[in-house]
């Protein structure tokens, strides 16, 4: 089972980068100055945080993101077996559910640039 | 104790712990991280089950993209301020402790009552065992399940459509 | 991880070497990268410190060691000092996934040269891979500062897009090869090159069986795609000097800015080594079978371990000269080719290459299905 090897490395390299920022911080030298220390904007004061507007099109990536991606992933068990599915004799039915399923899929996709919602100006 | 039930108590603490982060931490961007961290160790989980592939679609889709939503969106509208003060208070977190047990009992209960999980002596079921799961998942999923599979393409377009229409909306706090 | 001492010693100490693989690889990419952009732009590039400049880095990690401990006032300690190190992780733990050469059989070990075999291999990457934007988001967010939030926001947008067209450039070699297992996937490359369709055979036996033969446009996808996923130049909206001064990262210095660098050059080279092991045969050398390639270490080697070392060794350069050329396209667009504005970017992804990709899935298919009849 590589599930130990997967658990081991990763904490492994999260000990690595801990114990490098560590020492490396360390070693610098420190002299506190109230200016270093603010937010770098370009050198000018810094604005108050609470007025920053993000688009909204950020959320509307990620949740047509999430979508697509499920609708991907049902492709790969669907990829392994195909084959098996041929074999079988059950290749055609399988194909063209699949077909349909990629129908519904190419018709969202095609809504989505209908209706602008992946704009970006 | 062998190395396989050390890695399921040592991954179920971890995972524990994360979802109780989740609930228990006030901070709104904390939380979604813990919840990430958590998924993590939920996909961890299944692969100790030998379901590789359901870890993958875990990690893919629950932590890499419904939780990484829940951290842009948290982080863009920076609810810190207002969120710290709706739940400030001792009582809170042990209310939302609360309601939590409350419906995870209710979850494992209906489970415990409809399944036959106690008649069993426990463990996985024989067929997963070493079995190629991934190659048996796509053929009962596009054998048996053929009906849900493309039941879910409308569902996923559905809300496709619907998550597009509302952030079109005019009217709402960010419409432009 | 192994059924005896030894075995778990040698499997911990591989991941371990995988992963310090992947570290040194960043001095030297850098010192390519720059005296590779010298090359382009006709300047000299780095040159005064050891042959060719190469101790350059090792001087600059000094430097790093003794820069100053900076956080600043607005951050949020935790996550900003969490997010380099969570930028190691996904690479890391892709990279040690992929076959680096032929296993070997020492005595009754058999030790696979990669960090673990995952039977799923592709999936397997392809999720790590997708837990990237944790790390853009924690520096963006942690650090306090509109111009990182901005851009980390950028970088995950884009990096999540291009997930997609990733995902599903995949779809059509899972489909010719019937795998997610990557090992399989390299022995199915071995073969000579053979179109059969309708039982028709077009037999091309002085080339191999590799997946560009088959996928050349899936080859397209992938590569153009995991330029954006390492956030390298023409995909690098995140940094944009222009508009972000240098994006999520505007915050860090010293070595966490190196943990971030590793992290990046970490994502090119699993990118490449993806690349190789989809469409270039893996570790296999172009024109020797593996078989052959076995017959003749065995018959120069003394014993059986020193012939499958040898193996090993071999098929492990092969694959570290494919590898090579792949990183070195990717430096050479990234002196080439100009940045993509942000519109251009995300039109580019969701309405060009997602549509193309979808294509390729029911063209490979379409043609699988015609083959198998």
């Amino acid at each position: 089972m590589p599930l130990g090897g997967v658990i081991f490395i990763a904490i492994f390299v999260a000990v690595f980068g801990i114990v490098i920022l560590f020492a490396a911080s360390r070693f610098g030298t420190r002299k506190y100055d109230p200016v270093k220390f603010e937010s770098y904007e370009c050198g000018i004061p810094v604005q108050e945080k609470k007025d920053t507007k993000i688009s909204v099109k950020f959320y509307l990536t990620a949740i047509l993101f999430i979508l697509f991606d499920i609708e991907i992933i049902f492709m790969y068990p669907w990829a392994t077996t195909f084959r098996d599915f041929i074999k079988s004799g059950n290749g055609g039915y399988v194909f063209f559910s699949m077909l349909i399923f990629i129908a519904i899929f190419i018709f969202g996709l095609f809504w989505e640039v209908k209706s602008k919602a992946l704009e970006w100006e | 104790m062998s190395a396989d039930v050390f890695l399921f108590w040592f991954l179920a603490i971890l995972t524990l712990a994360g979802g109780l982060t989740t609930v228990l931490v006030t901070n709104p961007i904390y939380s979604a991280l813990s919840l990430a961290f958590t998924m993590i160790g939920v996909s961890a989980l299944f692969v100790s089950l030998n379901a590789y592939f359901l870890a993958g679609v875990q990690l893919i889709v629950y932590a890499g993209a419904v939780t990484v939503l829940f951290v842009m969106v948290l982080m863009m509208f920076d609810l810190k301020h207002e969120l710290i003060t709706f739940t400030r208070g001792k009582i809170s977190g042990l209310v939302k402790a609360g309601l939590v047990a409350l419906f995870a009992g209710l979850i494992v209960g209906s489970v415990l009552i409809t399944s036959d999980v106690f008649s069993k002596s426990g463990g996985a079921p024989e067929a997963v065992i070493g079995g190629d799961t991934t190659k048996a998942l796509g053929t009962i999923l596009f054998s048996k399940y053929i009906f849900g599979f493309e039941a879910l393409g409308v569902l996923l377009l559905i809300v496709a459509i619907g998550a597009v229409a509302l952030a079109r909306s005019k009217g709402g706090t960010h419409a432009k | 991880m192994g059924h005896d001492i030894f075995e778990i010693s040698i499997n911990a100490i591989k991941l371990i070497v995988v992963f310090l693989l992947i570290v040194q690889a960043v001095p030297v990419l850098v010192w390519l990268e720059r005296r590779g952009s010298a090359f382009i732009q006709n300047r000299l590039g780095p040159n005064r410190i050891g042959p060719f400049g190469l101790l350059q880095l090792a001087a600059d990690a000094v430097k790093f060691f003794f820069k100053e401990e900076f956080v600043p006032a607005n951050a949020v300690k935790l996550l900003y000092y969490a997010a380099p190190v969570i930028a190691l992780i996904p690479a890391t733990l892709a990279f040690a996934a992929i076959p680096l050469g032929q296993p070997v059989q020492w005595n009754e070990y058999l030790f696979r040269l990669q960090g673990y075999e995952i039977n799923v291999g592709i999936v397997f990457v392809l999720a790590v891979s997708s837990l990237a934007p944790y790390s853009i988001l924690i520096a963006g967010w942690g650090s306090g500062n509109k111009y990182a939030l901005m851009g980390a926001l950028r970088a995950s947008a884009q990096v999540i897009s291009y997930e997609l067209a990733l995902g599903l450039s995949i779809v059509g070699m899972i489909l010719i090869y019937g795998t997610f297992n990557l090992t399989e996937m390299i022995q199915a490359q071995q073969a000579p090159l053979s179109y059969s369709l309708l039982g028709f055979t077009l037999p091309l036996n002085f080339l191999p069986a590799w997946g560009i033969f088959y996928q050349p446009l899936g080859a397209i996808i992938f590569f153009a795609a995991s330029f954006a996923e390492s956030n390298r130049l023409p995909f690098d909206l995140a940094e944009g000097e222009a508009e972000l001064v240098a994006g999520f990262h505007i915050e860090y210095g010293g070595f966490k800015m190196l943990l971030f660098f590793i992290g990046e050059y970490g994502h090119m080279i699993v990118a490449s080594a993806l690349m190789v092991l989809f469409y270039f045969g893996g570790y296999a050398i172009p024109g020797i079978s593996l078989a052959d390639l076995n017959q003749w270490t065995a018959d120069h080697t003394a014993s059986a371990n020193a012939a499958s070392l040898l193996a090993g060794l071999l098929t492990f350069v092969c694959f570290f000269i494919k590898l090579s050329i792949f990183l070195w396209i990717f430096i050479q667009v990234r002196w080439t080719l100009p940045r993509f504005r942000y519109d251009q970017l995300m039109d580019l992804g969701w309405k060009t290459m997602l549509p193309w990709a979808l294509f390729n899935t029911v063209l490979t298919a379409t043609f699988v299905y015609l083959a198998h009849l």
